[in-house]
C-alpha cells in the first residue's frame, strides 16, 4: 500500500499574521509533484510547517500521514515517521562532522537502539560502522560527492551547490517516504541544477513521494513531475498536468496575479 | 582510615613537620615546606574584594574540614585490586611511552619505556625525584610558581604530596604521550599534587595527566612547565574531580627562544574550581597555546584566570577556551594579555566562548589588555550564547531527538579545541571524558567516524 501524505485546508501563520489560507494538496508515494509560486507565496512556510518548525503555528485545518495527524508530533517524530524536508538554506554547524551526523540521523530514523543486558547498555546506538561507511559511500557516489566531505564540518563552509547537494545526500541516507525539496535549485548555475536533479531522480521510485518547491520552471526540464500545483498568497490556485509549468514560464507569475490577486502585489 | 595524632588532622607548622618525616625528605625541602606554611599564615584569607575573588566566592568552604594529609593510603593488596579494576582501564585507552599512577599522593604503579630511560628520560614520582635527581628539582621546584604566588599555593607547598616529574635530555624526541593517573581515594582529605615538566634543548614530550576522585575533599596543586630553547612540550590537565571538591591550580609555563607549549585544561569536576594558569614568553621565538574546556553542570562553578605575558620581540600566544554550561552552574573566566616594553612583532590571540544550555546558567567573561609595545598584533574576544533553535531544528528534522541534537552541538563545539591537540590519542582520550561529561557512551557521540576513515574506507 503506497503512504499518503494529505494536506488538509491548512490555515497557518507565525506570530498571529495568516499565511496559508486554506492549502489542500495530497501526495502520494511514488509520485512527484511541483509546487510553484512567486516569492512570499507561503511555499516555504508549508515546508517548515510539514516538517514540524516550533515557531509557525496552525490555526485550522490538518496535515496526515495515512489518514493520522502528525501536527502533534515533534520534527524528530516526523522525520522517523518519513518525512524529509530539504532546506532551502540549510545551516553549517561547525564541530559536527558529516559522517558524525549522518551516522546519529541514519541511527535515529532506523531505530537503531543499543543492545541491553543485565548490566545495562552494551554497544552502541548506532549503526555499525562498517555498514555506515559502505553505505555513505555509495549514497555519495550516487549523489555525486567527493568522499572527502565526509570529515568536513556540516555546511560549513560549503558553496551553494555543495550545501545542496548535501541535503540530497541525507535524503539518499534517510530513505523517507515523502520528501519536500524546497528550492533545491535556487542560487546554483545550469550545472549544479543539473547535477542536484541528477541525484534526485536516481533516488525517486515508487518508495518516494516528493514535492519540488520551486520559483522557477528550469528544474523541471531534469525532474519530470505528475502534477504541478501553482501557490499564489497562501493557496493552491492551479494545479494541473507538467504543461502547467511551461505555460507559467511562458506566462509568468503576472498572470497568475491578474487571475487570482485581488491585491496586486509589487 | 584510621587517623593517628591530632597533628595529622589540622594544618599546622606540626603536621608540616609529621608529614615531611613521614616522607622522609631532606631537610631543604622540609625547611621549604616550613616557609611556605609561614607564608600561608601570612597572607590573608580572600575576602572577595579582590579582583581574581570577585565573582569566585569561598563561602562555605573550611579548611578545618579537612585533614591536611592521610597517613596510611590503601594496603598493597588494595592497591593491587584497584589497579587492576580502574586503572589498567584508564590506562589502556592511551598507548604511552609511560604510565605513572598515584593515590593521596602515593606513587603505587610506574612505568617508563626502557630505551627512553637509557636515552636519560625521566619519568617518575616528585618524591623519588627529590632523593635521586635532588639538583634539577632543586633547579625548578618553586621557581615558576613561587610559594607564595597566592594562599592556596602557599599551603600547597607546605603540604605538597605526590605529582609527576619529568624530564627529557636535550634533541631528544618523544612521540608517545606520558601519562598520569592522579586520584584522592580518601573522602575529606586534601590534596596537593605537584607537576614538573622539563623539556631540554631541542627535545619534544607530550603529557596527559588525569585528576580523580576526592570526595568531599579539596585540592590544590601547582603545575610548572619548563620547555627548554627550541622545545617542543605539549600538556593536557584533566580536572575530572568529584563534584562534591574544591580545586584550586597555579600552573605557570615559562617558554624561552623558539619554543612551543601547547597547555590544555579540561574542567570537568569539582564542586568550585578556580585555576591560575600564567604564560611567560620570555625570548624571542617563543610560542604558546593555551587552551580550555569545561561543561558545567547543577551548582558547579569553574573559574580560570589566564594570562599571557609577552615579555619579548617576535613571540606569540594564542588562547581559545570553550565551555558549555547546564543548569544554574556558572563559569568565570578572567584573561589578561600583557604586552611588555620592547615586545615587537607581537602576535597575541584570546578568544572565551560560551554555550549557555539553560536559562539559568551564567558565564562571565572579563578580558583584559595592556600593551606597552607599539608593532603588535593582538585581538581578545568573548561570547556567550544559546544554541540557535535553527541548529536544533535541522537536525531534530533529521530524526535527532533535542538531548543528541544538543549533545552533538556541544561535541561540535568543543571540537574547534581538540582540533589543536595534534596526538590522535590524546584527542581521543579526551573525546572520551567529554562524552562521560555528557552522560554517553563514547561511541554513541559518533567521533570515531572521523578517526576510522582511513581505515575502513
Ligand atoms: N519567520 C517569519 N516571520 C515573519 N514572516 C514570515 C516568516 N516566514 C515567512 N513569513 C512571511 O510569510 C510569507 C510567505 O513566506 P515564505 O513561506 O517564505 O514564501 P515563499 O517560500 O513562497 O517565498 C511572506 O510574506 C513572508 O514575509
Ligand atoms: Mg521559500
Amino acid at each position: 500500500m503506497a503512504s499518503v501524505l494529505e494536506i488538509r485546508d491548512l490555515y497557518a501563520g507565525i506570530e498571529g499574521q495568516e499565511i496559508l489560507k486554506g492549502v489542500n494538496l495530497t501526495l502520494r508515494q511514488g509520485e512527484i509533484h511541483a509546487l510553484m509560486g512567486p516569492n512570499g507565496s507561503g511555499k516555504s512556510t508549508l515546508a517548515y510547517i510539514i516538517m514540524g518548525h516550533p515557531h509557525y503555528e496552525v490555526y485550522s485545518g490538518d496535515i496526515l500521514l495515512d489518514g493520522e495527524s502528525i501536527l502533534e508530533m515533534a520534527p524528530d517524530e516526523r522525520a522517523r515517521a518519513g518525512i524529509f524536508l530539504a532546506f532551502q538554506y540549510p545551516v553549517a554547524i561547525p564541530g559536527v562532522t558529516v559522517a558524525n551526523f549522518l551516522r546519529q540521523a541514519v541511527s535515529a530514523v532506523r531505530g537503531y537502539t543499543a543492545q541491553k543486558d543485565e548490566e545495562g547498555p552494551v554497544g552502541s546506538n548506532l549503526i555499525p560502522m562498517r555498514e555506515f561507511r559502505k553505505e555513505l559511500t555509495e549514497a555519495m557516489q550516487l549523489v555525486g560527492i567527493d568522499p572527502s566531505f565526509a570529515r568536513r564540518y556540516l555546511n560549513d563552509g560549503f558553496s551553494g551547490g555543495e550545501k545542496k547537494r548535501m541535503e540530497i545526500l541525507q535524503l539518499a541516507m534517510l530513505r523517507p517516504k515523502f520528501a519536500v525539496l524546497d528550492e533545491t535549485d535556487s542560487g546554483l548555475d545550469i550545472d549544479a541544477v543539473r547535477a542536484v536533479a541528477e541525484g534526485v531522480n536516481r533516488l525517486v521510485g515508487p518508495e518516494l513521494g516528493v514535492l519540488v518547491i520551486t520559483h522557477y520552471q528550469r528544474i523541471l526540464n531534469y525532474i519530470q513531475p505528475d502534477r504541478v500545483h501553482v501557490m499564489y498568497d497562501g493557496r493552491v490556485v492551479l494545479s494541473g498536468g507538467p504543461e502547467l509549468a511551461l505555460q507559467l514560464e511562458e506566462k509568468g507569475y503576472d498572470w497568475v496575479r491578474q487571475q487570482f490577486g485581488n491585491a496586486v502585489k509589487a | 582510615m584510621s587517623v593517628k595524632t591530632a597533628t595529622t588532622t589540622q594544618f599546622s607548622a606540626e603536621a608540616v613537620r609529621a608529614l615531611s618525616e613521614l616522607l622522609d625528605e631532606p631537610g631543604w625541602m622540609l625547611d621549604l615546606r616550613l616557609t611556605a606554611w609561614r607564608f600561608f599564615e601570612e597572607i590573608p584569607w580572600p575576602t572577595g574584594t579582590e579582583e581574581t575573588w570577585r565573582r569566585t566566592s569561598l563561602r562555605g568552604f573550611r579548611l578545618e574540614n579537612y585533614r591536611p594529609f592521610v597517613p596510611d593510603v590503601l594496603t598493597e593488596v588494595e592497591a593491587e585490586a584497584d589497579l587492576e579494576t580502574i586503572y589498567r582501564e584508564h590506562l589502556a585507552e592511551l598507548v604511552s611511552a609511560g604510565e605513572l599512577v598515584m593515590d593521596e599522593g602515593r606513587a603505587f604503579y610506574h612505568r617508563l619505556d626502557d630505551t627512553l630511560a637509557a636515552k636519560g628520560v625521566i619519568f617518575t614520582d616528585l618524591h623519588t625525584a627529590v632523593r635521586e635527581y635532588p639538583e634539577l628539582v632543586q633547579r625548578t621546584f618553586a621557581q615558576q610558581v613561587p610559594l607564595d604566588a597566592n594562599k592556596f599555593a602557599a599551603l600547597h607547598y607546605a603540604f605538597w604530596r605526590g605529582g609527576t616529574f619529568l624530564y627529557v635530555p636535550r634533541n631528544v624526541e618523544v612521540t608517545l604521550p606520558f601519562q598520569t593517573l592522579a586520584r584522592l581515594s580518601q573522602p575529606g582529605a586534601g590534596g596537593f599534587y605537584h607537576t614538573i615538566v622539563i623539556t631540554e634543548e631541542g627535545a619534544s614530550v607530550t603529557l596527559m595527566e588525569d585528576f580523580f576522585g576526592g570526595e568531599r575533599g579539596f585540592h590544590a596543586g601547582v603545575v610548572e612547565l619548563y620547555p627548554g630553547p627550541n622545545s617542543r612540550l605539549r600538556y593536557t590537565h584533566v580536572q575530572n574531580w568529584e563534584p562534591t571538591l574544591w580545586n584550586f591550580g597555579t600552573q605557570r609555563i615559562r617558554v624561552p627562544r623558539d619554543a612551543e607549549v601547547v597547555h590544555l585544561i579540561a574542567s570537568w569536576g569539582s564542586k568550585l574550581s578556580k585555576v591560575w594558569v600564567t604564560l611567560d614568553l620570555v625570548e624571542p621565538g617563543a610560542r604558546g597555546q593555551l587552551l580550555g574546556l569545561y561543561f558545567t553542570t547543577d551548582h558547579q562553578h569553574i573559574d580560570h584566570h589566564t594570562m599571557q605575558n609577552h615579555r619579548a620581540a617576535n613571540c606569540s600566544s594564542d588562547l581559545l577556551y570553550k565551555g558549555a554550561l547546564k543548569d544554574t552552574s556558572r563559569s568565570v573566566y578572567q584573561g589578561y594579555i600583557k604586552v611588555w616594553p620592547g615586545a615587537q612583532k607581537t602576535d597575541a590571540y584570546q578568544a572565551n566562548r560560551n554555550l549557555l544550555l539553560d536559562g539559568r546558567a551564567r558565564a562571565d567573561s572579563i578580558p583584559g589588555l595592556e600593551i606597552e609595545a607599539d608593532d603588535v598584533r593582538c585581538t581578545h574576544g568573548a561570547t556567550a550564547g544559546q544554541i540557535p533553535e535553527e541548529y536544533l531544528f535541522y537536525l531534530e528534522s533529521r530524526g535527532l531527538d533535542r538531548p543528541t541534537a544538543e549533545r552533538l552541538i556541544v561535541a561540535g563545539f568543543f571540537q574547534e579545541v581538540l582540533e589543536r591537540v595534534d596526538n590522535a590519542d590524546v584527542r581521543r582520550k579526551l573525546e572520551t571524558t567529554i562524552a562521560e561529561r555528557l552522560d554517553v557512551d563514547v561511541a554513541d557521540l559518533g567521533l570515531e567516524v572521523d578517526n576510522n576513515t582511513d581505515h575502513n574506507g
